[in-house]
């Protein structure tokens, strides 16, 4: 069919990536092209009694679009294959073709889970480039919505735990927990997930009252309601046997890997970038990193799922702190409008709710940062998957695949 | 002939002041994504797009003899039918981006959308009467995406949810973004935001029970009334 002119016309229209009606189907040849290396042509060639699984990229299970071609022989799988990039969005060159305020836009749909961590790393390394000294006060208000988000990704992931396992009660309870949190960041910012919140050298708006009227309402009831949330599932026999001794990661294998944020805490190793390599108040406050899987086998999927149920109290610990040491002043440092660091190279890194986030910056001395690479945990625990999933059944794939919460808005970027 | 201002004619001057360009609806071709049924989704030159254009039509009335003194029967049967299907919409799970957390948020406790019976989210197509597109469409997952509706049986519904299926919101400017998921997929209700709130998004659900009551949705075939085929 021809496009008729005159009517507006997009790139898209001729672009022969997007399937046309008559190709609809073709796409899922195994493999879609030929085999370009050598680990592609083992994997695409068949020995007797395997198959090819295809799973994905629309699968309620998985977190996002990730297609996985899983070789299976019976019941287990022999090899698998992740196929990435269902959503690349573009976000380093849109954030290299924004002036330093815009990039916090572009960059916080990235893990959407935990936006705020995604608006704090560039920030903090734009105001490395630019020597801003960030008000105290500021940096507690980051402090304390940054907890919050990292409570509200971690109850989420409970939630999608259990309904990766086909439990579907636990998210309904997940649910009520973060949907309070955000409304309360949204009485503070103004929007539900993508909040846009940080700015450079501070934060925008001060703690109002509604915000903290709902947040002592919550925080009175924080702990005893995450308690009985926690008791939805680990008492349960089947999800405690189905988790454990699947997909165990060791220490070395996790440092090897890259493996940042409770993936590697629950290897056993107390890597934790907000006491490795502090940043904002963090090293005011008083917290502990829990850490599990300290056994030379290393920890499990269990223990990655029981680790971030640890952190929530922690969280709640540093929130409560936060609000009893909140100082007075100022939430933004003065700047101009128009930014224009001296040309140079900064890197800043945070523990977001998935590990260590973190973003590279340089600058040309212009107002758009030159070159800007996004470091996002995601990717780097994905590739944990072939290692972990591997000589499992297929029921497993999905309980250590979640157990690594990974989120394809960070991975695909 | 046209002397009394209730005549026929007068009657005829009515109807050809009100088809000025004004009031005929814009139409905007689908370039992408068409049917096979050439019927189905007419790009080119639709005979009509409202219901009261198909008042007399012969496309409307091809059974009227057979049916005769009976077409109003069949009419509230219709109405039946339609009030069972914009109250229970079946969405399809499946979510892309930061919208399917919204989505999802929608479904769960706070904001229960069972209330209005769209709850049961199916996993599989095969089942599912509206497709919600929660988040960016990308280039790569336009073919699958297209090829889940195509797995869903009619009649179905889609509902852009986001600015990025819109129109693209804030990744517009990117190279590997559909602006608008209606380059590729036929839309009924379209719910902006960036993400919209779980409000908006049971809000356009219920705008889109109100055009499926109304017939104004999205059908395979635009006809209404019993659909018997010629030879029966």
């Amino acid at each position: 069919m021809t496009a008729p002119t005159g009517l507006g016309h997009h790139a898209s229209q001729d672009d022969p990536r997007i399937m046309l009606d008559g190709q609809i189907g073709q796409y899922e040849q195994v493999p879609p092209y030929p085999t370009r290396t050598e680990r592609e042509a083992e994997f695409y060639s068949l020995r007797d009694g395997e198959m090819f699984l295809n799973m994905g990229p629309q699968h309620p299970s998985t977190h996002g679009v990730l297609r996985v071609v899983l070789k299976i022989n019976g019941e287990n799988v022999v090899d698998l294959d992740p196929v990435l990039g269902y959503l690349h969005r573009g976000v380093e060159k849109l954030c290299e073709n924004s002036d330093y305020h815009h990039v916090i836009s572009q960059i916080d749909p990235l893990e959407y889970v935990s936006s705020l961590f995604m608006e704090w790393a560039p920030v903090m390394s734009f105001e490395q480039l630019l020597d801003v000294k960030v008000p105290r006060r500021a940096e507690y208000i980051r402090v304390l919505t940054g907890e919050l988000l990292r409570i509200a990704s971690h109850v989420l992931f409970q939630g999608w735990m259990a309904l990766d396992l086909g439990g579907l009660a636990p998210i309904l309870y997940s649910f009520i927990e973060r949907d309070e949190i955000v409304e309360m960041l949204a009485a503070l910012t103004g929007q539900r997930m993508l909040f846009n919140y940080f700015r450079i050298g501070g934060v925008n708006g001060d703690l109002n009252h509604e915000f903290m009227s709902r947040l002592g309402d919550w925080m009175s009831r924080a702990l005893v309601q995450h308690e009985a949330n926690i008791g939805l599932l680990n008492e349960n026999e089947i999800f405690v046997r189905r988790m454990r001794d699947i997909g165990r990661l060791d220490g070395e294998t996790a440092k090897r890997m890259g493996v940042s944020g409770p993936n590697i805490r629950a290897a056993g190793v107390p890597f934790d970038v907000r006491r490795a390599h502090p940043y904002s108040v963090y090293p005011e406050l008083e917290f502990d990193i829990p850490v599990r899987g300290t056994g030379p086998a290393g920890g499990d999927s269990l223990d990655r799922y029981l680790l971030r149920l640890d952190e929530v109290r922690e969280s709640i610990r540093i929130i409560d702190q936060c609000l009893h040491n909140m100082p007075d002043g100022p939430v933004m440092a003065r700047l101009p409008r128009l930014m224009r660091p001296r040309p140079g190279r900064a890197w800043a890194a945070v523990e977001s709710p998935r590990g260590l986030f973190g973003t590279y910056v340089i600058s040309d001395g212009t107002d758009q940062p030159f070159r800007m690479k996004i470091h996002d945990p995601s990717f780097v625990h994905l590739q944990l998957v072939g290692m972990l999933m591997k000589n499992n059944l297929i029921a497993d794939t999905m309980a250590v695949m979640a157990s690594l919460d990974p989120v394809m808005g960070g991975i695909d970027k | 002939m046209a002397m009394t201002p209730d005549g026929p004619d007068a009657a005829k001057d009515v109807v050809a002041a009100g088809g000025s360009d004004l009031t005929t609806p814009i139409i905007v071709p689908n370039t992408l994504w068409t049917s096979d049924r050439p019927g189905a989704y007419l790009s080119t030159s639709p005979a009509f797009t409202h219901l009261r254009d198909l008042e007399g039509s012969a496309l409307v009335n091809r059974d009227t003899a057979r049916w005769g003194q009976l077409e109003v029967i069949p009419t509230k049967a219709d109405l039946v039918v339609d009030l069972i299907r914009m109250n229970s919409l079946w969405p399809l799970l499946s979510g892309l981006a930061c919208c399917a957390i919204e989505m999802m948020s929608a479904a769960t406790s706070k904001n229960d959308m069972d209330r209005w019976g769209m709850f049961p989210f199916r996993a599989s197509p095969r089942q599912a009467d509206v497709l919600i597109v929660a988040g960016t469409l990308t280039t790569k997952m336009a073919g699958p995406l297209v090829r889940l509706w195509e797995q869903m049986p009619e009649p179905k519904w889609c509902v852009a949810m986001g600015d990025c299926t819109c129109s693209g919101g804030r990744y517009k400017r990117s190279y590997s973004t559909i602006e608008g998921i209606d380059r590729v997929l036929p839309v009924d209700v379209y719910v902006p935001g960036c993400p919209p709130r779980p409000e908006g998004l049971i809000y356009g659900m219920m705008k889109l029970g109100q055009l499926i009551k109304e017939r104004r949705g999205h059908w395979p075939e635009h006809a209404i009334g019993p659909n018997v085929p010629e030879d029966v």
